[in-house]
């Protein structure tokens, strides 16, 4: 036992939190590029500011005690989820989607912090799980916990994000030490679950299906996205058309190109340098983060960290797929790039309970 | 204890399987986009040169603005402009100097230019020079071999056909202002015109019409290959204004050399016929893009052109306030107009003596004679019975105190003072002397020239207030039906037709009986009423203000006219600014105006005919027929 808090054990990670940095600072350049001369000019700024709302949770969150927020991380839960049932008998539409609170000037989708809040539960469901083989009646609990929030962000109705929560469950089930016959019984079930959903999915998020299983039988259709977004990209080739010089971004190709597409305008303006510049502050800023979760200092922090690092990765590989046509149009948004107040405010909050399972990793309570 | 550290070290074991796991599926990113941006690099490219469809506006036609009688004030004509492609200018400093050579610009501008559109994407032309002259753009096409960077577009000027004619009625067309373009529901872009105060202000929306785009297919260089499709535009309306050109022109040659405003107006239904601010300016000005010169030129120009002297300037009103007065203490029966009051040329209230602008004074004068003769101690006395309090209520009624409502903007209120006022406002109480002073329509009593003439229009009505406009009528976008101006009206002072009578027969005394102020300007064929009045300048401001030039310490001179007495269809308001006497300065115009109207005199010829070769204007070209009839 090492007697009170050694000053010189605390550190705060500078490879995290420079790569988080680096990327939202360029997310806030590309979506002013992205924006400029429409009329969404000025969201940049907006950007700027929701990233300075994330920087100070980020600073909260290293200074709270994570291990508090584990032990009221059911209240947490509850307390977040309620929006979300809100939303779904109040809610605004916005594009076809019910899931924005509007506080004055500023919309907030408490969805993403519902992703935070359940991370915190599932991470607290295993500090106490701690057997080396993975009870039933833990997946079970961890099913209802993933599930819940799933469903409420499904009904919205939003495809994107309720498949943000999935890395959750895998999560759980992997590093919980899932045996391989209980893969083989859940492949079973999702392909059962995957019939009947077709059966429950809206008509253009078949469409969407539909066309990435075949992105040129509707080229005007869903599949322009697809398309324009590939044009985009390729065209760029290896140094990019230049910042601001973008024929497809600039000429308004893109319908969603500052939220959802950036990538696609980082492609075509940067080129190919810009795409390793963003996958390699990507791949550190995770394959780091995972380097964290192993020296935490107890069970839930390392579960925290895998939860939060996992939707991460997650989001990153599926935006990414999507801009050329690896994976269908879900509307997830790149963590810390994409326009998006509330995405880039909570992915930093999430930034934050990394770094401060990293800081205590020696300290004592 | 030792369950939990052999947990531990699989978890560890498949965390760093995980990170393999997502380095790999980084990697394997990093690989497709390779193979997309690099390997199918140069097709990818080729598509997006070939796929560009660009959305370009189509500017709708400005609907033409005429006069009650179809002729012409403002119509478009074709203008060149030229633009620079910054895509194709590889030297933009070698572009400008060439540019500035060729058409003698000064580089300054240029650059300026330049500078302004450097925040829109880089293939969006910047517009570098308007209407250029033919042998400009024939300059510009013979070297466009060498300087595919600049190409000139044919676009729609506005023209203000008659230069400074009516400039203040119809406004003038400008960019539109960052604010503008920022302001909800605005359309507007920027580099768009928009119209600014005056009819192009107030009715830009109808005049505007809506803008189409058409989505055109261009090759690498910005060249047009093909249309995709098309949004047409709906032309902007045409707007028949309810001026009278001739009228108009009478009352712009009579001020040519001369400060001041004029408004004619039907009284009954409340149509502008005339409205002169002078000195003017030229709108078209704006049109060519005001240059700093000209601009500061408007701005420190003493006499301020760009203000509407008829709806902005505020002035007193002298002895044309009286016979609001008379009317109120006779409609509220506070006055007996067979009583008599001696005038000895002067006469002392609360401790101060008031003169009379009579020296020997006007001996016996009962309402009729002390209106006739403008006699400022029946006044005095008629004021004092009243009270401030009471000529407020009078003067309100007659709309003074607040806007006339008129359809263009920045209408001023003027003030009527009461104790209230001076108590809250002014923050010094009401001295009852300063009531003789406004018993005359002089102190703290402003109005504007329009709603002057506004009052008269009630005054000659029984009371009920017109709201002055300019718009005659027009059609309805879209389904083309025609739009009138429907006529408000405001209820004032009700007042017995005998009543009425006497006041009406004693401005009508005033110009045509020997002995009334106006007795010189009677119009032969008409029996045209009236009162003059004539307002000293006074106070340091204005001495400030005159400096060195004496003539600016001259009377202002006004008259209020109307005619024919019986059944009035016109008021005329003309204010003089230094110009003396209101009999000498400013009746004569109103002479010219009711000769002009009345058909009287032979009528001002050149330039105020249509040209039989002016092009039509779109749409219709004569007012609605159930206005023609009137």
């Amino acid at each position: 036992m090492i007697g009170g808090v050694l000053p010189g054990s605390r550190r705060l990670d500078l490879v995290v939190l420079g790569c988080a940095l680096s990327l939202a600072v360029l997310g806030v350049l590309f979506v002013a590029s992205a924006t400029t001369g429409t009329r969404f000019e000025g969201l940049a700024s907006r950007q700027a500011i929701w990233l300075a709302v994330g920087v100070g949770a980020m600073g909260a969150a290293i200074l709270f005690d994570y291990r508090m927020l584990l032990k009221f991380s059911f209240a947490i839960y509850c307390v977040c989820l309620l929006p979300l049932v809100y939303l779904l008998l109040f809610g605004d539409t916005i594009a076809n989607v019910r899931s924005w609170i509007r506080i004055g000037h500023f919309q907030f989708q408490p969805a993403e912090l519902a992703k935070i809040a359940t991370a915190l539960l599932v991470a607290y469901l295993f500090e106490n799980e701690d057997d080396a083989r993975l009870h039933a009646s833990t997946v079970m609990k961890l099913a209802a916990i993933v599930g819940l929030p799933i469903l409420l962000v499904f009904l919205q109705p939003d495809m994107g994000l309720a498949i943000t929560f999935l890395p959750l469950l895998f999560v759980g089930l992997y590093f919980g030490g899932l045996p391989a016959r209980g893969w083989a019984a859940i492949a079973v079930i999702v392909v059962l679950l995957a019939g009947g959903a077709w059966f429950l999915l809206k008509d253009y998020q078949k469409a969407r299906i539909g066309t990435f299983l075949n992105p040129d039988s509707d080229v005007l259709g869903s599949g322009y996205q697809v398309r324009q977004s590939k044009i985009a990209v390729g065209s760029g080739g290896f140094s990019g058309k230049g910042f601001r010089s973008g024929t497809q971004s600039q000429l308004r190709f893109l319908p969603v190109q500052h939220t959802d597409f950036i990538l696609a305008v980082i492609a075509e303006e940067w080129g190919f340098l810009g795409i390793i510049l963003v996958l390699g502050l990507f791949a550190a800023l995770l394959l780091r983060a995972l380097k964290l979760a192993q020296t935490a200092r107890d069970r839930g922090g390392v579960f925290l960290v895998l939860c939060l690092t996992a939707m991460m990765v997650f989001s990153v590989v599926l935006n990414a797929s999507m801009m050329i046509g690896l994976a269908p149009t879900t509307g997830i948004p790149l963590p810390l790039v994409s326009y998006g107040g509330s995405s880039v405010a909570t992915t930093f909050l999430g930034i934050g309970l990394i770094l401060g399972v990293d800081f205590r990793r020696f300290a004592n309570a | 204890m030792l369950k939990i550290r052999e947990d531990r070290q699989a978890l560890a074991r498949r965390i760093e399987i995980s990170r393999v796991g997502v380095g790999a599926l980084l990697s394997f990113l990093a690989v497709a986009y390779w193979f997309v941006q690099i390997v199918r690099g140069e097709h990818y490219f080729s598509l997006s040169e070939n796929n560009r469809i660009r959305a370009v506006k189509i500017t709708a036609p400005r609907g033409y603005v005429l006069d009650r009688n179809g002729a012409i004030l403002v119509e478009n004509q074709p203008a060149y402009t030229l633009h620079l492609y910054r895509r194709e200018a590889r030297d933009l400093e070698g572009s400008i100097a060439f540019i500035v050579e060729l058409l003698g610009l000064s580089p300054d501008q240029v650059r300026s230019r330049v500078e302004r559109g450097r925040r829109e994407p880089e293939f969006v032309p910047i517009p570098i020079a308007e209407n250029l002259g033919i042998e400009e753009v024939a300059a510009v096409q013979v070297r466009a071999v060498e300087h595919p960077e600049f190409a000139v577009t044919v676009s729609q000027r506005r023209l203000y056909k008659h230069a400074g004619s009516a400039a203040h009625a119809l406004g003038y067309l400008s960019e539109a202002t960052p604010e503008q373009i920022k302001s909800a529901g605005s359309v507007y872009r920027v580099g768009d015109w928009i119209g600014q105060k005056g009819i192009e202000g107030a009715y830009e929306r109808l005049l505007a019409g809506a803008n189409g785009e058409r989505r055109v297919i261009v090759d690498s260089h910005g060249r047009e290959v093909s249309e995709a499709n098309r949004l047409e535009a709906s032309p902007g309306q045409n707007l028949f204004l309810t001026l009278d050109l001739e009228l108009q022109s009478v009352a712009e040659e009579y001020f040519r050399e001369l400060v001041g405003a004029a408004v004619a107006l039907d009284p009954e239904t409340g149509e502008i016929l005339a409205l002169v601010s002078s000195p003017s300016y030229d709108p078209n000005w704006f049109t060519r893009r005001v240059t700093p010169a000209e601009w500061n030129g408007l701005l420190e120009n003493p006499d301020r052109p760009l203000q509407n002297r008829a709806i902005q300037n505020m002035y007193s009103p002298g002895s044309v306030f009286k016979p609001f007065l008379a009317y109120g203490a006779l409609a509220q029966g506070l006055v007996d107009p067979e009583g008599r009051v001696f005038c000895p040329g002067h006469a002392a209230f609360y401790g101060r003596e008031f003169r009379c602008h009579k020296r020997g004074g006007h001996g016996w004068v009962d309402l009729r004679d002390a209106i006739k003769v403008s006699c400022d101690v029946y006044f005095y006395n008629l004021g004092r019975r009243l009270g401030i309090d009471r000529i407020n209520e009078i003067a309100t009624a007659f709309g003074f105190g607040r806007p006339t409502g008129v359809d263009i903007a920045f209408e001023k209120s003027g003030l009527v003072p009461s104790e209230e006022w001076a108590r809250t406002k002014r923050g010094a109480r009401w001295y009852p002397s300063e009531t003789i002073s406004v018993s005359i329509g002089q102190g703290p009593v402003l109005v504007t020239p329009m709603q002057m003439a506004r009052a008269m229009a009630g005054l000659l009505e029984g009371g009920r207030l017109p709201t002055p406009h300019l718009f005659f009528s027009s059609q309805a976008p879209g389904t083309g039906a025609p739009l009138a101006y429907k006529a408000e009206f405001r209820e004032g002072l009700e007042i017995s037709p005998e009543k009425l009578q006497l006041v009406r027969n004693a401005l009508w005394a005033v110009v045509n009986e020997p002995g009334g102020t106006a007795y010189g300007s009677r119009v032969e064929g008409i029996a045209m009423g009236g009162k003059t009045g004539t307002v000293q300048v006074i106070g340091r401001g204005a001495t400030v203000r005159a400096g060195a030039d004496p003539s600016k310490l001259q009377d202002h001179a006004w008259f209020v006219g109307f005619g024919p007495v019986e059944d009035p269809k016109m008021v005329v308001v003309v204010f003089v600014e230094n110009g003396g006497h209101g009999n000498l300065a400013a009746a004569p115009l109103a002479k010219a105006l009711f000769e002009a109207r009345f058909g009287l005199a032979v009528p001002q010829p050149a330039n105020t005919a249509v040209q039989a070769s002016a092009p039509p204007p779109p749409g219709r070209l004569r007012p609605a027929a159930d206005r023609e009839a009137r």
